[in-house]
């Protein structure tokens, strides 16, 4: 019995105490409180993304936004329609230029380890996320400096004018960790910010679930609704509706596939959209498809593409068909262009006979297992007029390179659909990651830079929405829909959409009233 | 028995080199542009080179696997390339719980599946093609469909356990035992049919032997030549099957987790290999070798300590 005994009593110990080790104390009870007015009820949110590191210069946007706005404060509030309100800053303005930004700050606000909340601190804090590098070290790019005026002024040096900087200041770019952190490691495990919730370590596991407690004397009680908020990883969908259906989380976004189970559960839905799904026909100047160079081809494949059907076939009917590229919000739409395009095969098989290309074309765009379906379903449609569309299988975590890469004459892609100015520098300046053969004319480039230097909001949507009509008529892309985000929260809580973005914001969620 | 243990010993860590280097080459095979996948979409070129230099990405393949090799040596695994984490940290935190799954899973794989095979090779008549009919039925059905069908069942219609992972650091035992129930049984049904199938031939084998006969001449009671001899005669092929079913529910467990969203090393895994966080499945893929030479050496020196006649082999 020398080796029996011992192995089996290993394993058995092993064993025994792996599950002792996790149960050194009982289960999180909601905070107690004698204020009456202080919330009791928290809230469980299901994540599809986990958030692999807290410093603020690590942040990201879309579904990552959430936890983030739980530690940290943002300078500026984006309300739920998408307006700018202040939040550590009260007010902000440009100089007559458009480079020269303005700041001043809440005079009250503390970080969670004692810090102050003041001017050095956001100079700290631009200074770090410019040198990290992060994954939205984009928000900074027109960043030239940060000077603090006094303890409650900043003043912000920008390159150039950037109409999407004060959005930034709502987004990763916005969100102020405590100075006397910034520098460590420690930030990234556990964030250190002003934010109306703290991290509550002993109960967080890393890649499973993060769980944050009301912060005591939060500066603005109205933004912190809820005795503590946890959010559970689950990035599997059919995971993330079983928790739903049980009662294990509040809320969560769902696949268009996983409505049935869901809505049979009783819970409530709100629908809205951040994305345009589609083709970008990135190859305008015919450098790898010299078809693709003619307007009329290119529009010929948007007649070619019957929108309300896929939209039906690939997403179950739940979004809205469109020709454009730019979002209802964004400050481009317009409601003209939304149906540029009918489904017409016969008017596409003219515009290619008239192009003299009446015996159709072959070309091709990078594709992953998850496209598949799309793939099918949009080649059948353009294989009708005698487009063959070939899909080129790279592997799924390198498809933003290839379509980045200037290889591919066009791709399909879900793309999201931001404010003008974000939207343009993503899909159409020649900077645009995702007009990756760089093409432009000089008319286009004059409507994009009026839209950079437009001093009001009116002149900025009046420009962008130029910007649209241009790379509609051009056919820059072959839009099919925006697809609804399709969000879920049980009778204990009520939520409102937040505008161009995965998922609301977390101060839109509310106890039920 | 001592340079037995130690060629045993040998050839695990040789199997460790040449693994790893495996993992390390494949990971960047695709040409992956790892930095633009960390920064994004937004990113631009600039902030793209910056990250190239930052991580080392623009040297040459076999130098990186080199210095990643140093670092292991040493200790030191280095830190996920899109998170906080070090590596250690990561499958720290992760290994536990898909420990305690696999072993708390094989404990009860090992006695289910001793207990139906030594009764059907004993036995035999309708009890034996009853588990010739469920090995083949338990065997077909794949780990993640049983899964699927208790989370309907248990979690969801009967809500008596919960439908995904509840496992914290601080969670009361109960949450860690309604948690692992399902994921533990699923595996243990897929995992028990093809054990005790082997077991039940293995016994049998061991009855067939001339031995059995002698011992049964000399007046021997079946209880004691079972016990006795049978058992230790056909213990080889156990062990061998059973460590086999081990290391075969780590890629099992992969799903299972994704199901129940167990924080395990198979979550782990995936996240990592998806993103390209190539320090983070090195750690995994070291990890994952070392258990899979400790629980061979151990059945190898098990069987060795059986049965002479496998030292020599």
């Amino acid at each position: 019995m020398k080796f029996r005994t011992p192995v089996t009593a290993a394993a058995v110990l092993t064993a025994a105490g792996l599950v002792l080790s996790g149960c050194a104390a009982g289960a999180p009870e909601p905070a107690a409180s004698g204020d009456a007015s202080a919330p009791t009820q928290t809230l469980t949110i299901g994540a599809v993304a986990d958030i692999t590191d807290w410093d603020p210069a690590q942040a990201h946007v879309g579904h990552l936004l959430q936890p983030y706005q739980a530690a940290y404060d943002t300078l500026l509030l984006r309300e739920p329609d998408g307006t700018l309100a202040p939040m550590l800053a009260t007010e902000w303005t440009y100089d007559e230029t458009n480079t020269q930004l303005t700041l001043e700050l809440r005079t009250d606000v503390t970080f969670s380890d004692g810090e102050a909340f003041d001017a050095e601190a956001v100079v700290a804090n631009f200074e770090h996320f410019k040198a990290e590098n992060g994954r939205q070290g984009a928000q900074l790019a027109s960043f030239e400096s940060a000077t603090a005026v006094d303890a409650d002024t900043v003043e912000i040096t920008l390159t150039e004018p950037d109409p999407a900087f004060t959005y930034f200041l709502s987004q990763a770019a916005g969100l102020m960790g405590s100075p006397a952190a910034l520098d460590g490691d420690a930030i990234g495990a556990a964030p250190v910010g002003s934010g109306p919730y703290v991290m509550d370590t002993a109960s967080t596991v890393a890649g499973s679930q993060y769980v944050f407690t009301a912060r005591e004397d939060y500066w603005n009680p109205d933004l912190q609704k809820f005795a503590g908020i946890t959010f559970k990883f689950l990035v599997d969908n059919a995971a993330r509706a079983n928790a739903l259906v049980s009662g294990q989380i509040n809320a969560a976004l769902i696949d268009a596939r996983s409505t049935a189970q869901v809505d049979g559960a009783g819970l409530e839905r709100i629908a809205y959209p951040t994305d345009w799904v589609g083709l970008l026909l990135l190859d305008r100047d015919g450098t790898i498809v010299p078809e693709l160079a003619d307007v009329r081809v290119r529009q010929a494949i948007n007649h070619a593409l019957d929108r309300e059907a896929l939209l039906e076939a690939l997403q179950l009917g739940y979004g809205t068909p469109t020709a454009q590229p730019f979002g209802p919000e964004s400050g481009a739409f317009d409601e003209e262009l939304e149906n540029a395009y009918p489904y017409d095969p016969e008017r596409a098989r003219e515009l290619l006979a008239e192009a003299g290309y009446a015996d159709g074309f072959t070309m091709s765009a990078p594709s992953v297992s998850a496209f598949e379906i799309f793939f099918a379903t949009i080649g059948q449609q353009l294989s009708e007029v005698g487009i063959t569309l070939q899909a080129e299988a790279v592997p799924d975590q390198d498809l933003v390179s290839e379509i980045a890469s200037g290889n591919h004459p066009s791709a399909f892609f879900f793309l999201f659909q931001g404010e003008a100015w974000v939207a343009i520098n993503q899909i159409i300046s020649t900077d645009a990651l995702y007009n990756s053969l760089d093409s432009t004319t000089p008319e286009l480039q004059t409507l994009i830079d009026q839209v950079q230097a437009a001093k009001t909001d009116e002149e900025l949507e009046a420009a962008a929405v130029e910007v649209n009509r241009y790379v509609v008529e051009q056919a820059w892309f072959a839009p099919l829909y925006r697809p609804d985000q399709l969000f879920y929260t049980d009778a204990t809580v009520t939520v409102e959409p937040q505008v161009q973005q995965a998922v609301p914001s977390i101060y839109n969620f509310a106890p039920a009233q | 028995m001592l340079t037995f243990a130690l060629r045993r010993l040998g050839s695990g860590l040789l199997l460790l080199v040449v693994i790893s280097a495996l993992a390390y080459a494949l990971m960047f095979a695709s040409g992956t542009n790892i930095a633009r996948n960390i920064l994004g979409e937004t990113a631009t070129e600039e902030q793209v080179l910056l990250k190239q230099q930052e991580l080392g990405l623009d040297q040459p393949l076999w130098q990186r696997y080199l210095a990643w090799a140093g670092g292991a040596i040493t200790g030191s695994l280095g830190r996920s390339w899109f998170g906080a984490e070090t590596v250690s940290q990561a499958v720290a935190t992760r290994l536990p719980v898909t420990l305690t799954v696999m072993v708390v899973a094989i404990i009860f794989t090992a006695l289910i599946a001793l207990i139906i095979g030594v009764t059907a090779a004993v036995k035999r008549g309708w009890l034996d093609k009853a588990l010739q009919v469920s090995a083949v039925v338990g065997d077909a059905i794949p780990g993640f469909v049983l899964a699927i069908l208790l989370v309907l069942v248990f979690a969801i219609q009967l809500k008596w356990v919960p439908a995904v992972s509840t496992i914290t650091p601080n969670a009361p035992p109960s949450a860690w035992f309604l948690s692992l129930l399902l994921p533990v049984i699923a595996i243990v049904i897929n995992a028990v049919t093809s054990s005790a199938q082997q077991i039940r031939s293995a016994v049998i084998k061991q009855y067939e032997r001339d031995y059995v006969r002698t011992l049964r001449s000399r007046g021997l009671g079946e209880r004691e030549i079972l016990l006795k001899h049978v058992l230790r005669g056909a213990s080889p092929a156990g062990l061998t099957v059973l460590s086999l079913q081990f290391i075969g529910m780590l890629g099992g467990l992969v799903i299972i987790e994704k199901i129940f969203a167990i924080p395990g090393i198979g979550n782990l895994a995936v996240s990592a290999t998806q993103l390209g966080d190539v320090p983070v499945v090195m750690g995994v893929v070291l990890y994952t070798v070392i258990i899979v030479v400790i629980v061979n050496l151990l059945v190898d020196l098990l069987n060795g300590w059986l049965n002479p006649k496998v030292r020599v082999a």
